[in-house]
């Protein structure tokens, strides 16, 4: 489904993520770990297009997406959630899930009108548990919502892969492990191909069938969750020299 | 009967030739029908009418101001509209109102075209005028959008006064058709503020309706972080284009005017700052991005610069900043917001869906 090749992304002397290739199959669900600055984000970045690559090739579904726009890759299936919620803030959760409606490739496909743009948003609401608070302005949402909102954004542009970027940063284990259900649901109820960049390793190592490790913006180590634990390299990039000695 | 008015508790039902029903609400917090500020407006004029005699201001001077205000207020609500839909401050405006102004002026004088013609020619003109500026929305953001559009001003001021032979500089273009020439001076006056005012309802009306639309809503998503637009589908770059040329256009009618009720155009006197800041103002003082304020905010600024001039003469724009400053610093959310806090059901944002017939 989605294969990168060679992706290099430097911001000045730094090298972000540095000649990162993988390959990722319809249906997988794919943990990307690694230790702060590793590159996870800037990956992501590259691939939903929010940034253009130095160089290496992205193909989705057999067509080269390394030139287009972001709109573009949406309209292609790609959809992300952001590290810190990015939501308009003085929209509300539905105004927030509409034009992800209005934006997605189906609205023009099925020259949907607004009034059904908003029933398919309300529609997603319900999904991620949000009916209730659809006329609540964004800016008066606590950061449980805002990621559950992010979540029924993403759904609304219809994708088929998903990115879902630190979905549990700054939630409590409950909430945790409540999106993480979640989550497992959505991949199943709308056969998405997932990656998820996560640094609760408690859940990811338990929700995923394959990770991804990076370090250095370099992918160190690709396995099932126990061949990676156990991953001599991983071990050193999250412990450290000294430990591992 | 005609029309029949039936009184119920709180509101009035009007029966119109027995055919069509209208309901009322009384309470002024539930007034949602905007065909009462129309009607407002529209009568506006007639205060001309019942002026006394003896007043500093006289009636010509005063329905010059209120065209004035009709002028500004197209521009005021195009750059409301393109400052939502691109998401940039445009500082050059009155680029494209001169711009339109000096198409309908040397196709008009040149080339014989009618004012109907050349209301054609000036949209289009200043629209592609606009449309070959347009990258600059997409390649530059911020200060750097402001600053390029400031600069426009001056280059075409330059133009204006090397190439003499054909803009005139400060002289201008004279012997231009007239709006409209009825033989009556009072008609003319009152004609010509009817035409710039359906010019300006025309153009309120349908920038209504695009931010009621599901473009209103991208709009504001540009307006807001224009990544996450992009991020969630919706062609920004497409947007920006259509939005900053199809405004441009609009600008370039606010020139149009100018040009056919002078009956002569010196764009030289339009590139000056000061028409940059009326219709900046308007926009800030009627409320931040509201159209309805951008229209508003024009009528405050043209008005209060004219009715103050018989007071304070050649001070007028020194008095009319003063009072502007001490406006933006009393109502910091401009005159529109005063007028939303009465009316706290849309104080949240809605959308406005319509079901289809």
């Amino acid at each position: 489904m989605l294969q990168v090749s060679g992706l290099v992304k430097r911001f000045g002397g730094i090298v972000a993520v540095n000649d990162v290739s993988v390959k990722i199959d319809r249906g997988e669900v794919v943990g990307l770990i690694g230790p702060n600055g590793s590159g996870k984000t800037t990956l992501i970045n590259l691939v939903s297009g929010f940034y253009k690559p130095d160089s290496g090739r992205i193909v989705f579904e057999g067509i080269d997406i390394t030139k287009k726009d972001p709109d573009e890759r949406v309209k292609l299936g790609i959809a992300r959630t952001f590290q810190i919620p990015r939501l308009i803030s003085n929209m509300t959760a539905l105004q927030n899930v509409t034009y992800a409606v209005v934006g997605s490739r189906r609205f023009k496909e099925k020259k949907m009108t607004l009034t059904e743009a908003v029933m398919e948003a309300l529609y997603y609401l319900d999904i991620v548990g949000l009916l209730r608070k659809r006329d609540v302005l964004c800016r008066d949402l606590p950061l449980y919502e805002l990621r559950l909102l992010e979540l029924a954004r993403a759904l609304a542009t219809n994708p088929k892969l998903i990115m879902v970027d630190e979905v549990m940063a700054g939630l409590n284990p409950v909430e945790a492990d409540n999106v993480a259900k979640l989550v497992q649901r959505l991949r199943e109820e709308f056969k998405l191909t997932i990656i998820w960049v996560e640094h609760v390793l408690r859940i990811i190592m338990r929700s995923v069938e394959r990770v991804l490790v990076m370090n250095e913006g370099k992918i160190i180590a690709d396995g099932t969750p126990r061949e990676v634990s156990k991953d001599f390299t991983v071990i050193r990039a999250y412990m450290g020299e000294e430990v591992v000695a | 009967m005609v029309i029949k008015v039936e009184p119920r508790r709180g509101r009035l039902i009007i029966h119109l030739l027995g055919k069509w029903r209208f309901e009322w609400t009384v309470e002024p917090r539930y007034w949602r029908n905007p065909l009462i500020a129309v009607i407002l407006w529209i009568c506006l004029p007639l205060l001309v009418l019942l002026m006394p005699r003896g007043l500093p201001i006289g009636p010509t001077a005063l329905l010059t101001s209120l065209f004035m205000a009709n002028v500004v207020a197209i521009s005021a609500i195009a750059h409301s509209l393109q400052t939502i839909g691109t998401g940039r401050l445009n500082f050059g405006p009155h680029f494209f109102v001169v711009v339109g102004g000096y198409a309908a002026a040397l196709l008009n004088k040149n080339y014989g075209l009618s004012p109907a013609l050349t209301f054609l020619a000036a949209f289009a003109v200043a629209a592609l005028v606009g449309l070959a500026l347009s990258p600059l929305t997409i390649i530059s953001r911020g200060i750097y959008f402001t600053l390029i559009t400031m600069i426009l001003p001056l280059i075409l001021y330059e133009l204006v006064f090397w190439r003499v032979d054909i803009f005139g500089a400060e002289t201008g273009i004279p012997g231009i058709s007239r709006l409209v020439s009825t033989g009556d001076v009072m008609s003319d006056y009152f004609i010509s503020f009817y035409v710039s005012l359906a010019a300006t309802l025309a153009i309120l009306f349908v920038v209504d309706k695009v931010l009621r639309s599901r473009w209103g809503l991208m709009f504001g998503v540009i307006n807001e972080d224009e990544d996450v637009a992009a991020s969630f589908g919706i062609e920004i770059k497409k947007i920006k284009v259509a939005v900053f040329t199809l405004t441009c256009g609009v600008m370039g009618i606010s020139g149009w005017l100018i040009a056919h009720y002078y009956g002569s155009f010196a764009g030289t006197m339009w590139l000056e700052p000061w028409l940059l800041i009326f219709i900046l103002l308007s926009g800030v003082l009627g409320g931040k991005a509201t159209i309805y304020g951008a229209a508003l905010g024009s009528y405050f600024v043209v008005l209060t610069r004219d009715l103050l001039r018989p007071f304070v003469g050649g001070a007028a724009l020194l008095a009319l900043y003063a009072v502007l400053l001490a406006a933006l610093y009393l109502l910091p959310e401009g005159l529109w917001g005063v007028y939303r806090k009465t009316r706290y059901r849309e104080y949240v944002p809605t959308i406005r869906v319509r079901r289809r017939a």
